[in-house]
């Protein structure tokens, strides 16, 4: 499918209320990065708050439609039509809320110098519909997908462990689990809180 | 507001006419933006071209956006209207072209090649030199491709296209010895395209242009 209206992109609302339009996804883009989102309702999130430190992304935000108002750095401008905000630096805070009810804002990013590289999360985003409807078959198929370009992926693998907990593919998801938390640390404290893993909490080899 | 973000509209953008009816507003190049191609083309008046017709060398896939106004598209055999929120994806090789079904329609255009790290692409210097020369400043066109030049001085196709800038400005010296330097890069691929570049016609009785292509 080569052409579509924003209107017509799928609608993944997102626990923190922003609502995720993937364009990337959409067409099979590999070339660059590139998501429409719009909000739950009017005061609601639109752009999440967070920093690009990880990906080490620059950021064009392009409101297409609608007003936001972006906070970036601590610092307030609200936005309509045509006009742009462009985080170079990947470790300030960026978000933004929706003024209106159709606001739409398209998010272009990529880390300069390099190839761009999927990011992971578009694949932990797409598999919420499924996770959120209980088809664990199919949120586990995404991630593999994902990971298949991606086989290393800390996040990725902890979320499918997630979903496969859920599914109940228990040794699948003690193997994904435990590869999480050998390739980041990090992992293993979060999969102690986590109720995703209160199935498989008392197997013998969940991490401790 | 800090250097690590700035805020604009894309009116604020320079406004380029090109040779032919479209206008580039060159968002990429006014940002420094280093991950992919970006930029904003319009057609001011309906019926003008707004995306030239042409495929894109080598992989660079594009998405385009209609921000304002309608376009009629085509892309490969087929035309069709796109309104404003009209997302176009054209895979590398495909026949692109827009023309404007209203007065000031805008299209954002994004553009890359896929596990490429991207490079800014020395057609929007000599683009924004053009402009300016067309517009009369060629000093300023002049400070446009030298900094193509001085991303890539040992590319051919630098140096080709300032010996065409200054063969348009009428700087005959400075053209025939960027031509030569052009030469000295790449004889094969300068000497495909001077053969028809009308752009080089003011140097053809100049006796050092016949020594250069003999």
């Amino acid at each position: 499918m080569s052409v579509a209206h924003v209107d017509e992109l799928d609608r993944i609302e997102l626990a923190d209320g922003f609502v995720w339009r993937p364009v990337r996804r959409h067409f099979g883009i590999r070339a660059f990065g590139v998501n429409a989102y719009s909000a739950r309702e009017p005061g609601g999130q639109v752009i999440e708050r967070h920093r690009e430190e990880e990906l080490g992304h620059e950021e064009i935000y392009l409101v297409l439609r609608g007003r936001a108002r972006f906070t970036v750095d601590g610092n307030e401008h609200e936005l309509g039509p045509g006009e742009l905000v462009f985080v170079r630096d990947p470790s300030l805070e960026r978000g933004a809320t929706a003024l209106d009810e159709d606001t739409l804002v398209l998010a272009m990013g990529g880390k300069p110098g390099e190839p761009h590289v999927v990011s992971a999360w578009e694949a932990m985003f797409a598999a919420v519909p499924a996770a959120n409807g209980g088809r664990w078959d199919e949120a586990i198929r995404i991630h593999e997908e994902a990971l298949g370009e991606q086989p290393d992926h800390p996040a990725l693998l902890y979320n499918l462990a997630c979903m496969e907990a859920r599914g109940g593919r228990r040794l699948d998801a003690l193997l994904h689990l435990q590869r999480a938390i050998a390739l980041d640390e990090k992992w293993r404290g979060r999969a102690l809180q986590d109720p995703d893993f209160t199935a498989i909490r008392g197997e013998p080899g969940f991490p401790a | 507001m800090s250097a690590g973000y700035e805020v604009l509209s894309i009116d604020e953008l320079e406004r380029y006419p090109s040779s032919s009816s479209y206008v580039l507003r060159p968002l990429r190049r006014r940002l420094g933006f280093r991950p992919f191609g970006v930029n904003v083309w319009v057609g001011e008046n309906q019926g003008d071209e707004v995306i030239e017709t042409h495929r894109e060398p080598g992989g660079t896939e594009e998405l385009y956006v209609v921000l304002r106004g309608t376009a009629s598209f085509t892309l490969g055999e087929e035309t069709f209207d796109a309104p404003v929120g009209t997302l176009v994806h054209a895979p590398p090789g495909m026949l692109r072209a827009a023309r404007a079904a209203q007065d000031g329609t805008t299209i954002l255009a994004l553009g890359a090649e896929a596990g490429k790290a991207y490079e800014p692409a020395a057609w929007e210097d000599f683009y924004v030199a053009h402009a300016h020369l067309r517009a009369g400043d060629p000093e300023r066109g002049r400070a446009a491709y030298r900094e193509a030049i001085a991303r890539e001085p040992d590319a051919w196709e630098g140096a080709y296209n300032a010996a065409c800038f200054e063969a348009l400005a009428g700087d005959r010296d400075a053209a025939l010895a960027a031509l030569q330097r052009a030469l000295e890069l790449d004889r094969g691929q300068a000497m495909k395209y001077i053969a028809a570049d009308s752009d080089l016609d003011s140097l053809r009785d100049d006796p050092r242009f016949a020594e250069l292509v003999r």
